[in-house]
């Protein structure tokens, strides 16, 4: 053989040698056992920390709220979508059953319009909507921004809340 | 990190119509543009040198070893504009080590390798061993040493061994001529296979990608080749360059010819996309398209060569009209780049809106790192053309003359 | 004897393949191409393999899902980064169509046409559809994005490069790269909270139900009974990613 192909095919050999042992060091442990990926993965997306806890959590101590819920209009409403991921509260009361609820821990109490607005501020496209198939009845719509904005008597700026009572609207 | 939320704020309030909340950041920016644009001057330029070896085009000759080292130059720094843009540059070797076989920038990996290591290193190599064993024993140092190197020990320069370097050679500028159109044609792919674009969508984009490609790096080799002759001192061959011109002249024609091809099928077809793409030729791509690819890119360069085809000038005017329009088309085709990769990506896959660029000077993804990756080739080549120069190689023809 | 040997062999020699000839024209006649039926993939395997309902008659447009998604994620505050989020289409009497999604809808949507201009006006829920046949799966150089046996479509950020190939992929706009860590980021369908028995943070607070999920393969899953009960459509069903969130009552307008 001519000395340049050896030197040559030489060089390839080892460069094609050195990449597939590289190859088989660095491709990760479990890649290619369920497919072109990492099996690991999966694991490691199903590790996640979780935020929201499901209201059947929430109902273990605050079961007065849900049955007050349960007779109105909000029945069907998880107990998170206002008072947004509670988690955190909910493992912290389980595990000091009686201790006091650090401030940071306690969860939001809406009561700006704004926030029951988000869904009842008056839209073209929510005015139809019918969300309870079996009463049939339409989501309520008013104005936020008109809507007994005031009190009559003493001049001040009314909360929805002062009239509805969110766990029974 | 700041500078880049607050930027995108600033193209949250340019931002027409209606885009995904998710398609206001553009995620391909110029790296992406140059990446394209560089493997093309490659393959063009390994092109040009290829037609003088296969077709025995001998006066071709001067250009062929500047083709070469050229288009090595721009091979060596063709996937790095790709790999600074990754979110995990230190990443990227896992694209040879876990390479996705349905995806065309994974396959790419293999297609770059091969191309580099079998066909350009080859080549060359094989152009020039017998000269490096002689460079080695006429030099000291450094350089011997390089020599010695690069030329894995041979020293084998035996009419015989020359004999087989020129048929290997041949042989690998035969494979090689198809690697080349694989590449660039590959590059097309990575674009052309993407259905959810209606702008990149096409089957057309690989071929329209090779011919630019081949028309770009023709432009080049003709650039550095008058540069290097004004370098050096010495009286350029119009015998030449007025052939590489007309190479030039036919293949913009194909490439124009193609690129209209494309336009016309996509206006006559008119599918659901029509009207965003129609919008956005006439809106934010109408300087980049019509101006900077159409006019100065494309039909001021067909008119000018065109014309040299019957007038010929005298020879100092015919090299300044060829220095002229070679940097128009390098200018042009890389707006044709442009205007895919960034073009691509303003107008919303709803169809119902548009987003704007913003790019800053500094940063991973700024103007300074583009300008980097488009001079680090030319130091290359410097470094290249010093260490294996082409003028300097044992002829065997006596009779072509080699500046 | 040896020549009745070979024509024994010969005579089994056609009836094994008439067998297999003939059974394989019954089998083409009889499997159905349920291909048409979804309009995408049909389910695969015999575990799980879900898939979403959205109702747009059902949404009011509250963007609790698109909030609830970020909370729950860990998604970037910043309005170009969402996994989840909500559009309000409003078609005009003139026929123009403006679509909006102000913050992906986190802070509720105002109405900015009048409404004696207005022909018709909904709201859409998007999120990852979740396909069978992903372009974004396909793209991806090496294999950190993926379908899970399951049918959900995951990104492995610690394997991702960040080559941003995935997010041109993906028709649906679902995909951002995350700013910090650089790597491609997308709808889990809380894989995270499936896996402890609960539901997707999206279906946790969605008001009026308006979205379900369940297994494609369990003929008396949720989704089945949602796809039996309403017409369904997938977005973009020209482009066959096979995908598996159905929308209820989806207008043509919706892309």
């Amino acid at each position: 053989m001519p000395q340049q192909i050896k030197r040559l095919v030489t060089a390839f050999a080892v460069f094609i040698l050195m990449f597939l042992v590289l190859q088989q060091v660095l491709k990760p442990n479990s890649f290619g056992k369920l497919g072109h990926y990492r099996a690991m993965a999966i694991q490691e997306n199903e590790a996640r920390e979780l935020h929201y806890a499901g209201s059947a959590r929430c109902t273990k101590c605050h079961d007065e709220m849900h049955t007050d819920k349960a007779a109105g209009f909000h029945a069907q409403l998880q107990c998170e979508v206002c008072h947004g991921p509670g988690l955190k509260h909910v493992l912290y009361a389980d595990k000091f059953k009686d201790g006091k609820l650090p401030d940071s821990l306690k969860l939001h109490k809406p009561d700006t319009r704004k926030e029951c607005a988000i869904c009842h501020q008056l839209n073209a496209a929510r005015i139809k909507i019918v969300f309870d198939t079996v009463n049939n009845s339409m989501i309520k719509q008013v104005n936020a921004l008109k809507h007994n904005l005031v009190d009559k008597h003493t001049k001040e700026e009314l909360k929805c809340i002062e009239c509805h009572n969110p766990h029974q609207p | 990190m700041v500078q880049h939320i607050q930027d995108l704020y600033e193209v949250l309030s340019k931002v027409d119509g209606y885009v995904y909340p998710n398609e206001i950041e553009l995620n391909w920016s110029i790296l992406i543009v140059l990446y394209p644009y560089i493997t093309g001057l490659v393959a063009g330029a390994f092109i040009l040198a290829s037609l003088e070896r296969i077709f025995n085009l001998h006066v071709l000759r001067p250009t062929y070893g500047i083709a070469l080292l050229t288009a090595l130059s721009f091979m060596l720094v063709a996937t790095m504009p790709l790999i600074s843009h990754l979110g995990k540059p230190f990443r990227a070797y896992e694209i040879m080590i876990t390479p996705h076989l349905t995806s065309a920038m994974a396959i790419f990996g293999f297609v770059y390798l091969w191309y580099l290591m079998v066909v350009l290193l080859l080549e060359i190599w094989f152009d020039y061993r017998r000269d490096m064993v002689v460079w080695a024993g006429e030099t000291k140092g450094l350089k011997r040493f390089l020599y010695k190197v690069l030329s894995l020990w041979t020293t084998d320069i035996s009419p015989k061994a020359v004999a087989l370097d020129k048929k290997l050679g041949y042989i690998v500028t035969v494979i090689g001529v198809p690697s080349a159109f694989l590449l660039h044609g590959y590059v097309g792919f990575i674009f052309g296979s993407i259905k959810a674009n209606p702008w990149w969508s096409t089957v057309l984009m690989p071929v329209i990608f090779l011919f630019s490609a081949i028309v770009s790096g023709i432009a080049l080799v003709m650039l550095v080749y008058i540069v290097l002759t004004r370098i050096r001192k010495l009286s350029i061959d119009m015998a030449c360059l007025d052939m590489i011109a007309s190479y030039l002249f036919y293949i913009l024609i194909m490439d124009f010819v193609l690129e209209g091809l494309d336009q016309i099928h996509r206006i006559y077809e008119a599918e659901e996309s029509f009207e965003v793409l129609h919008n956005l030729v006439f809106g934010r791509l109408f300087f980049t398209l019509f101006i900077m690819q159409g006019l100065f890119g494309t039909v001021i360069p067909l008119l000018t060569l065109g014309t040299l085809q019957f007038y010929k000038p005298k020879a100092l005017i015919r090299k300044g009209i060829y220095l002229v329009v070679s940097v128009l088309i390098l200018v042009g085709i890389f707006f044709m780049r442009w205007n895919v990769v960034i073009g691509g990506q303003l107008f919303s896959k709803s169809f119902y809106g548009y987003t704007t660029f913003k790019i800053g000077l500094i940063g991973t993804e700024g103007y300074l790192m583009a300008a980097v990756w488009l001079i680090v080739p030319f130091l290359i080549l410097s470094f290249l053309l010093w260490l294996l120069p082409p003028w300097k190689k044992h002829e065997d023809d006596p009779d072509v003359q080699v500046n | 004897m040896e020549q009745k040997k070979s024509k024994l062999s010969r005579r089994g020699f056609f009836k094994a393949g008439s067998i297999i000839v003939g059974g394989i024209a019954v089998a083409a006649a009889f499997t159905p191409f349920d291909g048409i039926l979804f309009a995408t993939e049909p389910p695969k395997g015999k575990g799980k393999w879900y898939g979403i309902g959205i109702d747009i008659n059902k949404c009011i447009g509250c963007g609790k899902c698109a909030n609830a998604c970020k909370l729950e994620n860990n998604v970037p505050k910043e309005p170009f980064y969402f996994r989840s989020w909500v559009e309000q289409y409003t078609i005009k009497n003139d026929g123009s169509i403006l679509v909006e999604s102000p913050n992906g809808g986190i802070d509720g949507f105002k109405q900015t046409v009048p409404d004696q201009d207005i022909f018709k006006s909904f709201f859409v829920p998007k999120m990852c559809n979740h396909c069978a046949k992903s372009p974004c799966v396909q793209v991806c150089p090496v294999g950190a994005t993926f379908e899970t046996p399951e049918g959900i479509v995951l990104v492995d950020e610690n394997y991702c490069i960040g080559c941003r190939y995935c997010v041109q992929a993906c028709p649906y706009g679902c995909r951002f790269i995350n700013p910090e860590k650089g790597t491609a980021e997308k709808c889990t369908l809380c894989i995270h909270r499936l896996e402890k028995g609960l539901q997707p943070a999206c279906f946790e607070v969605c008001p009026t139900e308006a979205r379900i999920f369940g297994d494609l393969n369990d003929p008396g899953s949720k989704i089945n009974y949602f796809l039996k009960n309403h017409t369904c459509m997938v977005i973009k069903p020209n482009l066959n990613t096979g995908a598996k969130l159905y929308y209820n009552a989806l207008s043509s307008e919706v892309r």
